[in-house]
This record gives structure tokens, C-alpha cells and sequence, in this order.
């Protein structure tokens, strides 16, 4: 049976789509299954980085289309996990030198021998997007609980077609919601009508590890691998309920013990 | 075009970064050569009169008016870092000051310049109503509510950007450029065809950036795509002054080493931003926001005041592997 190929975009940049992949794949591949990451953000790369890979980049996704390189020689192998590979985007190349079909076929090849295949979009609603959303079967849509992220993603969602849709909710600050400065998850939901797969905190930590090109769900023991770990599982098909992203100090803690709420 | 120069270049063992980074420059000067061509293709005299017709007989009365108007487009390369909070902080720190200001939405189809400053809710008309005759541009404008000399010209929300002829982009903001101090140009994420036409009618472009590899990537990538007649200076935005100290977030020396353009300014990073984002008023106007300090001095820069910047000072780290990766390490210190 061929693997399943998502797409993980958001139309707003910036909400964590690169990080996103990153983690997830690193999160399916610490489950055992055989993972392959693509960077579709032609001329604008950047899940090497993320991944702590750019070095290792020979051929790349539009070499892959064009033929001018097999599949195998393309993936890049990142041996901190079990079975993850990276396909990198050109950087020199802009979005028009691949079309849909090319990637849809790509895709079709990736998932007959991969079991999950993440394509990570870029940003906007342009030639790049519809190429990244070519050869998925199911979509991702990252989104940060901001009034402008959120049209975005609704934006976006009315451009997926019948493909099926799942939220990740990125940056959410507890103690912002609370003082009711940011929208809540329910907000989230209810304005975008579907399901919510992951809610990941904002977190310095991302940053950090962005910078130095080493995943944060490399270290099962940290908080937001164990979250990216959560919605690997669900979208496994597996009921993970969500953890409670409020026990983030010790002033609240104090608060619920005094107050009981 | 092959992507890594040669044939031989394409050897495994033999590809370094500094190769892709010689053929990427390559490739960026052929692509900067066509879009000057093209924009002096589109200064022809009959491109001009197009406008006119397209954007209303209002504008064109004789004689011939002079653009006296500074059009400056805020981009980015990479996406939330900050372009449209800046174009309408800094629009509305212009009109404080007196200047007469439009900013344009260029990101079709994805707009939120009309979120942020809170007039959602007046966009009748858009830029592609103008740009397509169905509308003038005073019916399209939208004056903001507190600030009488602050204009927004919306983007449409169901079209898309190829739906902009780039001629008539850069029509359009000529046109602004008659009639206002300053237009600025809110750009979409990415390098395509809506980053082609939000920068067709500039003459300066503002790079903002954060202080991460993957927006400095982005920015210098952008920098190589921008025209040479375009004068481009730098906003790094979101700093964490105490992940700075930490040694986990790339100084603003470092950006500013690695992108070679003048520093206009550095924001820190504040949740101000999101609550007044989120309220649809300027950061500008929050008493007491860092934030928004930052934006009211680039706005005096701007405007030719000596304002100073104020320090962030931070140790080295994994700055060195970003100039790696653009080919910035000593041994290949090519761009002066």
C-alpha cells in the first residue's frame, strides 16, 4: 500500500510550516515508519537548515523532476533517525522550473516506497503553493492564533479541494489567551471548522534549535517533542488527548491550588 | 540552465556550498539584468498614458504632474517576519509626522494590510479595480480613521497575483508618487510573481528581517533578486535582547555583517505586537511599547533625522555556519 503524502501550509509565512515538517518527520520516524521530507520553497530553501543538512545537499527536487538524477542519489539521509530523508528544494531555480504534474509524479514515487511523505509549502497562494499541493492526499494547515494567520488559513482551505484538512496550531501562549489577548483553540476551531490535530506552544527553545540545525524532537525528553510526537500519533489514527499547555508556571499552579480552578 | 553551474561542479564530492553560492550569484546577476531591462521597457512614454487611463482621469491634468513621492517597498523573502506591521506602523508614524502616506497591499489574494490598521471594514475598492478601470483611486482609497493623511489601497481578496500586469503595477505607483509624500509598498512572502510587482514602481526597498538563519537566508536571497537602482536598508525586527545575551539568537551585528546593507532600524520583540495586531491599531500607539519607539525612530530616519540606534550587543555562535552556508567564512569573503 502506498504512503500517504501530506502537505503542511498555511498561506500567512512565518507560522511554522519548515519547523513543523522538521518535527513531525522526526516524530514518525522515531515511530518506526520511513519518512521522507520535501522542501517544495523553491529559491527560498530552508528545511536544510532546520534540519542541520545544507551541507550535504548535491541534487535537489528539481534535479529529481528534470532526470536528471535518480531519487535515491536526490534524499538525503539524516542519520540521527532511524529512516528520515530530506528532499531538498533548488535554490538557485525559481517555482516555474517545476509543474503540478511533474510533482504529482514525484510524489506518486516517493510514496510507493515511503509510508508518510511530508511536502513543506511555501508561503502565499502562488505558482510554489500549487505545486506543493499537487501530489498530496491530505493537507496540514498551520496556523498561529492571530487574526491575520487565521484568514490566511481559511484562505488556504477553500484552495486544498476535497482533500482531507487537519490544524496545527502553532505559538499558542497560555498566559496570552487568559488575559484574552490572543484567540483560544475553540476560537480557532470554530472559526475554521476542522479538526485540530496538534497545539504547540510558543517556545523559545524553537529558536535555539532552529538556528543550530538540530530538531527539538530529537530529545524525547523535552516538552515539544512530545507534543510533535502527539500529532504523529493522531494523525496515525491513534486517540492521543491533548495535554494541558496551561502548566507553564509556577504562578498559575499557585493560582489553580488558591483559587481551584 | 543547469543548477549548479557545470557539469563538472555536479560531481558529489567536488560540490561545496561555495560553488552553489558562485553559480546562485551567477544566476541572480542574469535574473537583476532582466528586471532593470524591463522596468526601463515599462518608463516608456505610452506605458504612462496607460496608467492614466487606468487609473482615472483625476490624476492626469495637465501639465504634467512630478513625482515628488518616495516609493518604498517593504519586503522579506520569508514569510511573518514582519512586512505588513512595518509598512503600517511605519505609514502611520510618517502621517503623524505630517507626510502625506498611502500604503499599498501587494500580497493578492492574502491580504491583511486592512486588518492590521483596523479598516476592514471600508475596503470596497481595490487595486485591481484600479488597476482594471472599474474604479478611481479615490473611490479605492481607504483614509484611516484617526489619521487623516494616511491612505490604504487594499489588495483584492479573490484574485490572484498574476491577475496584475507588472507594467501596470508600476503604473500605478508613479501615480501614487504624484500624489503622495509616501508610498509604501507592503510586499508578499516569497520571490514570485507578487514580490515581481510589489517592487516594479520602487525606488527604495526597506528588507526586514529576524534574527534567525532561515529570515537571513531569505533576505540575502531577496537582496541578490532586487534591481541595482533600488536603494535597499535594513529593519531587523523581533530581538530578543535576553536570548541575544544568551548566546541563542544572532546579534544584530551579525545580521548586518552577513547582509552588508544600512542598518534603518531594530525592533525588539514584544507581545504588544500581537495584542494591537489582533485590536487593529498600530503598535505605534501603544504608551510605554518598545516596540512601537522602535518604529516612530525608523520613521524619523526616514525622514532624514539623525536618530540614533540603540545597542544590542551579543556573543558569536552559530552565526558562523549561516555564513557558511551563504559563503560569507573568511576564506571566501567575495562580497564587499
Amino acid at each position: 500500500m502506498p504512503g500517504t503524502v501530506y502537505v503542511v501550509t498555511s498561506g500567512k509565512g512565518g507560522v511554522g510550516k519548515t519547523t513543523t515538517t522538521a518535527n513531525l518527520g522526526g516524530a514518525f520516524a522515531k515511530l518506526g515508519r520511513k519518512v521522507a521530507l520535501v522542501d517544495a520553497d523553491i529559491g527560498l530553501r530552508n528545511l536544510d537548515l532546520v534540519l542541520g543538512l545544507e551541507k550535504r545537499i548535491v541534487y535537489d527536487l528539481v534535479d529529481l523532476v528534470e532526470e536528471r538524477c535518480q531519487t535515491r542519489q536526490a534524499l538525503i539521509r539524516d542519520r540521527r533517525f532511524h529512516e528520515l530523508y530530506l528532499l531538498p528544494a533548488s535554490q538557485v531555480k525559481d517555482k516555474e522550473a517545476v509543474t503540478e504534474d511533474q510533482m504529482r509524479v514525484a510524489m506518486r514515487k516517493l510514496a510507493a516506497t515511503f509510508d508518510i511523505v511530508l511536502v513543506d509549502s511555501p508561503a502565499g497562494i502562488e505558482h510554489g503553493f500549487r505545486n506543493a499541493i499537487a501530489g498530496a492526499d491530505q493537507a496540514l494547515v498551520v496556523t498561529t492564533p492571530e487574526v491575520s494567520a487565521i484568514r490566511d488559513a481559511d484562505r488556504i482551505l477553500g484552495m486544498l479541494g476535497n482533500r482531507r484538512a487537519r490544524l496545527v496550531v502553532n505559538r499558542v501562549r497560555p498566559d496570552m489567551v487568559r488575559a484574552g489577548d490572543m484567540l483560544s483553540i475553540e476560537d480557532v476551531k470554530e472559526i475554521l471548522g476542522r479538526e485540530i490535530v496538534g497545539i504547540v506552544p510558543d517556545d523559545e527553545e524553537i529558536i535555539d534549535t532552529t538556528n543550530r540545525g538540530e530538531p527539538v524532537v530529537l530529545d524525547g525528553s523535552r516538552r515539544l517533542a512530545k507534543i510533535y510526537t502527539a500529532i504523529a500519533r493522531r494523525l496515525l489514527g491513534e486517540h492521543v488527548p491533548f495535554a494541558n499547555l496551561s502548566d507553564d508556571g509556577l504562578l498559575d499552579r499557585l493560582r489553580r491550588l488558591v483559587i481551584g480552578s | 540552465m543547469e543548477t549548479h553551474g557545470s557539469e563538472e561542479a555536479r560531481q558529489p564530492a567536488a560540490m561545496t556550498v561555495g560553488d552553489a553560492i558562485v553559480a546562485a550569484a551567477a544566476e541572480e546577476s542574469r535574473t537583476e539584468a532582466r528586471v532593470t531591462s524591463e522596468a526601463q521597457a515599462k518608463n516608456e512614454p505610452h506605458a504612462q498614458s496607460g496608467a492614466h487611463a487606468a487609473t482615472g482621469a483625476n490624476i492626469a491634468s495637465p501639465p504634467k504632474p512630478v513625482a515628488h513621492g518616495r516609493p518604498i517597498v517593504i519586503t522579506s523573502g520569508k514569510g511573518g517576519v514582519g512586512k505588513t506591521t512595518t509598512t503600517a506602523n511605519l505609514g502611520a508614524a510618517l502621517a503623524d509626522a505630517g507626510q502625506n502616506v498611502v500604503v499599498v497591499d501587494a500580497d493578492i489574494g492574502l491580504r491583511n494590510l486592512d486588518v492590521v490598521l483596523g479598516l476592514e471594514n471600508r475596503v470596497h475598492r481595490h487595486l485591481l479595480d484600479v488597476i482594471e478601470g472599474k474604479s478611481t483611486l479615490d473611490d479605492a482609497l481607504v483614509r484611516d480613521r484617526a489619521r487623516r493623511t494616511l491612505n490604504l489601497l487594499p489588495a483584492a481578496q479573490n484574485r490572484e497575483k498574476d491577475d496584475v500586469p507588472t507594467d501596470a503595477m508600476l503604473a500605478l505607483i508613479n501615480d501614487l508618487a504624484v500624489c503622495f509624500d509616501y508610498v509604501l509598498i507592503d510586499s508578499p512572502a516569497g520571490i514570485e510573481k507578487g514580490f515581481r510587482n510589489a517592487i516594479a514602481g520602487a525606488k527604495e526597498a526597506i528588507i526586514v528581517t529576524t534574527p534567525e538563519v532561515s529570515a537571513v537566508r531569505d533576505a540575502d536571497r531577496i537582496i541578490g533578486l532586487l534591481p541595482p537602482d533600488i536603494e535597499a536598508k535594513l529593519i531587523v525586527n523581533r530581538v530578543r535582547p535576553a536570548l541575544v545575551k544568551k548566546g541563542t539568537m544572532m546579534s544584530v551585528q551579525d545580521v548586518v555583517e552577513i547582509l552588508r546593507l544600512e542598518l534603518l532600524g531594530v525592533v525588539p520583540d514584544e507581545k504588544d505586537i500581537i495584542i494591537a495586531t489582533n485590536r487593529g491599531t498600530p503598535v505605534i500607539d501603544v504608551e510605554g511599547s518598545e516596540t512601537g519607539a522602535a518604529f516612530r525612530r525608523i520613521a524619523r530616519r526616514l525622514l532624514g533625522e539623525n536618530v540614533p540606534i540603540p545597542d544590542m550587543t551579543a556573543p558569536e555562535g552559530f552565526v558562523e555556519r549561516l555564513k557558511t552556508s551563504l559563503g560569507l567564512s573568511k576564506s571566501q569573503a567575495r562580497r564587499a
